[in-house]
């Protein structure tokens, strides 16, 4: 669940720029189509206004005699489509709605006819101009006209010009926005007035109901869905002088195309970023947590380590006690044993004693209580070393010299025994701060070790003895002496530092040796670890710091 | 030739009796005492030149009879014997002017051994003194001839 934490500002952020990016891009589009709208009304209410200006000059030009003459009209038509071609025919009409001349494709069909009773005639007399929607009338082609109303002293008569639909269906349908903007006409009754290029001829009922119950004011925009189920942007606007609705229309999602190409995007965003959030927390958080494993693990063995030391401490005091308090019992058996051997050797050398079996026997077991006095004696004073280390006298000490100064010591031993002793020293060794005795002796009961160990091993073919110097990334000073003896097995490896703890027979080992090792080396600041494995053989290390 | 003589201090009498008998076996004489203060009662009696003195007893301690030993008889050498194997106490006796130290358990030869060379040292010091002693009695020429002009 934490890791939704990193992802929820990502994801406000991203949404609040796709919400003002949205936001933006429809005000745009909106506006955008809204002028496109505006300016397409105008130009076709300047091309209609340009129309009627066109039939109001001749109007004015010319009297409805004048017009009547279809000499006149032929030439007065012809000026009319020089100046626009959008005109087709022309006719004029008398007061009673007759039609007095035309000059167009139908002449023959028309003149005579009487629109007296027609609509569109009313409509001119009544409101002074006229624009029909499209129709088909007499000639069943669809068309439009215009018709303006003149009175003069003489007459009223009424000019009718037949719009060409191709020419106006171009004007209105050559407006193209993106893939699928187009733009048509309705009439109030919602019939097309021009070809929709998306589909609908011209007369044909639009099949969008776009068409508002009222004539709205101004331009209004929506989103409708057509009959297949597909979005329309819909901006629509009435034209001025003429009950037309001016409808422009884009699919939405091409209008917003911008907006759906940005959708992807910031959903691939959210994808990937998202799996980059994640993945990162996931790495980091393991990072932290090995890092956390780990610091515990080394506070465990720091802890482990002081118990030990500090254990040991305590040890040594006890033993160092111990050990004094039996030296003196010991000074008197060895002074007694000291008495009766002076006293056996007087009364032998007197003649007082006979030589024999028995004497032999009881002078074997005098010397054999001298001997166990000296191991006692020996015991003692190695717990004593242990317990106190006494006044040393320390030293800068070179490692480079004074290693292979204390290898020499073992080197014929290792020899006789079919070791090869090699030695690793740096050559930028830094040196260590110490007693160089108690180093020595450190080293020598090391080597000894391993040495024995090796002998149990291999007998006197085949062992390895290697002494390595080096200085650690943290300014440490690593010994180390590796053998491939015997191992040590799990169990003693635990005990190994600890007092009186020895594998060796009776009589042969102290079990103080190493633990006197951990004194020296802890007393010199440093730190001394094992690692072995039955078998394979055993690496001692020892830690120093560098000689400031 | 003078015969050395020895003086065992130790708390530990039987320690005492078997050694003082060990050393009139090898032919020196020895006298014990058992504690700091009997040591130098003794002192004042006989004379004595070499002391074996344990550090560690009840009362007055080892290094506090040496102490009082050397002011009072700077002459007799004291070797100190020690139960501790620390360099510490011994240093501390060698400071405080003992002329050597034995560890417990020691052996009865090596005992021997640093009290003779304790004697010899003894016996130097005795013949300097000696020496310096007679150029007193035995003023020089100029300083008679000094003497009667005044």
């Amino acid at each position: 669940m934490m890791i939704l934490v990193p992802v929820i500002p990502f994801v406000i952020v991203l949404s609040i720029g796709y919400y003002y990016f949205t936001t933006s891009l429809e005000t745009n589009t909106i506006s955008s189509m809204k002028r496109i709208v505006e300016d397409h009304r105008q130009m076709i209410e300047s091309f209609l206004a340009e129309r009627k200006a066109d039939l109001e000059f001749i109007l004015y030009s010319y009297s409805f005699d004048e017009l009547s003459d279809p000499e006149t009209l032929f030439s007065v038509f012809n000026q009319l489509q020089m100046e626009s071609n959008a005109f087709v025919d022309l006719g004029i009409f008398n007061e009673e709605g007759i039609h007095v001349n035309y000059q167009g494709p139908y002449r023959s069909q028309l003149i005579g006819k009487a629109y007296g009773e027609e609509d569109w005639f009313k409509q001119v007399i009544k409101q002074g101009y006229y624009i029909s929607d499209i129709f088909l009338g007499y000639r069943k082609v669809p068309h439009f006209i215009i018709a303006v109303p003149r009175e003069d002293k003489a007459a009223k008569w009424v000019i009718r010009a037949t719009i060409d639909t191709y020419m106006f269906n171009e004007l209105v349908e050559k407006l193209r926005i993106g893939k699928t903007g187009e733009a048509y006409i309705l009439n109030s009754e919602g019939l097309l007035q021009t070809e929709r290029r998306s589909g609908g001829d011209l007369m044909e009922k639009d099949s969008e109901r776009v068409l508002g119950a009222t004539p709205h004011e101004g331009i209004k925009t929506f989103i409708q869905k057509d009959r297949e189920g597909e979005a329309y942007l819909y901006a629509t606007t009435w034209l001025k002088d003429k009950k037309w609705l001016l409808v422009v229309r884009q699919e939405k999602e091409d209008a917003f195309r911008a907006l759906r190409s940005a959708t992807y995007l910031i959903v691939l965003i959210i994808v990937i970023g998202g799996a980059v959030i994640t993945a990162v927390a996931f790495y980091t958080t393991n990072r932290i947590v090995r890092r956390m494993e780990q610091m515990d693990t080394e506070k465990d063995q720091l802890g482990q380590q002081l118990i030990r030391a500090s254990r040991l401490a305590e040890l040594g005091e006890m033993a160092a006690g111990f050990a004094h308090e039996i030296n003196n019992p010991l000074q008197i058996m060895k002074s007694e044993q000291s008495l009766m051997a002076a006293i056996l050797s007087d009364l032998k050398s007197k003649g007082e004693l006979r030589e024999g079996e028995d004497l032999a026997e009881f002078q074997d077991s005098m010397d054999q209580i001298e001997l166990q006095i000296d191991r006692c004696a020996k015991i003692t004073q190695a717990i004593l070393k242990f317990g106190r280390q006494g006044e040393s006298v320390s030293r800068d000490v070179d490692l480079s010299i004074f290693i292979p100064e204390v290898t020499s010591m073992i080197e014929k031993k290792a020899s006789v025994h079919g070791i090869a002793l090699r030695e690793d020293i740096a050559e930028e060794i830094p040196p260590v701060h110490g007693d160089p005795g108690q180093l020595q002796q450190v080293l020598l009961n090391l080597l000894n070790n391993a040495i024995d160990a090796i002998i149990d091993a291999h007998g006197s073919e085949g062992g390895e003895l290697m002494v390595q110097a080096r200085a650690d990334e943290n300014g440490k000073v690593v010994i180390s002496v590796k053998d491939n003896g015997v191992g040590i097995s799990p169990e003693n490896l635990k005990k190994i530092f600890t007092p009186f703890f020895t594998t060796k027979p009776v009589g042969k080992g102290t079990g103080l040796g190493l633990s006197v090792c951990y004194g020296i080396i802890d007393s010199m600041g440093g730190v001394m670890a094992v690692s072995s494995e039955k078998g394979e053989g055993t690496t001692f290390t020892i830690r120093l710091p560098a000689a400031a | 030739m003078e015969q050395m003589k020895l003086m065992l201090v130790d708390d530990e009498e039987r320690f005492l009796a078997t050694t003082s008998k060990l050393i009139s076996r090898k032919g020196y004489h020895a006298v014990t005492a058992a504690s700091g203060s009997e040591a130098i009662e003794k002192l004042m009696t006989e004379n004595i030149h070499v002391v074996i003195l344990d550090v560690k007893m009840p009362g007055m301690d080892g290094i506090e009879t040496l102490k009082a030993i050397k002011s009072r008889f700077p002459l007799v050498e004291v070797i100190m014997l020690t139960g501790h194997a620390t360099v510490e106490s011994a240093v501390e006796g060698l400071k405080s002017g003992a002329t050597d130290y034995l560890m417990k358990p020691t052996d009865i030869g090596e005992l021997l051994q640093k009290a003779e060379e304790a004697f010899a040292k003894r016996k130097v010091l005795e013949d300097k003194i000696r020496v310096a002693q007679s150029r007193m009695v035995q003023r020089s020429a100029r300083e008679i001839l000094r003497d009667t002009e005044k």
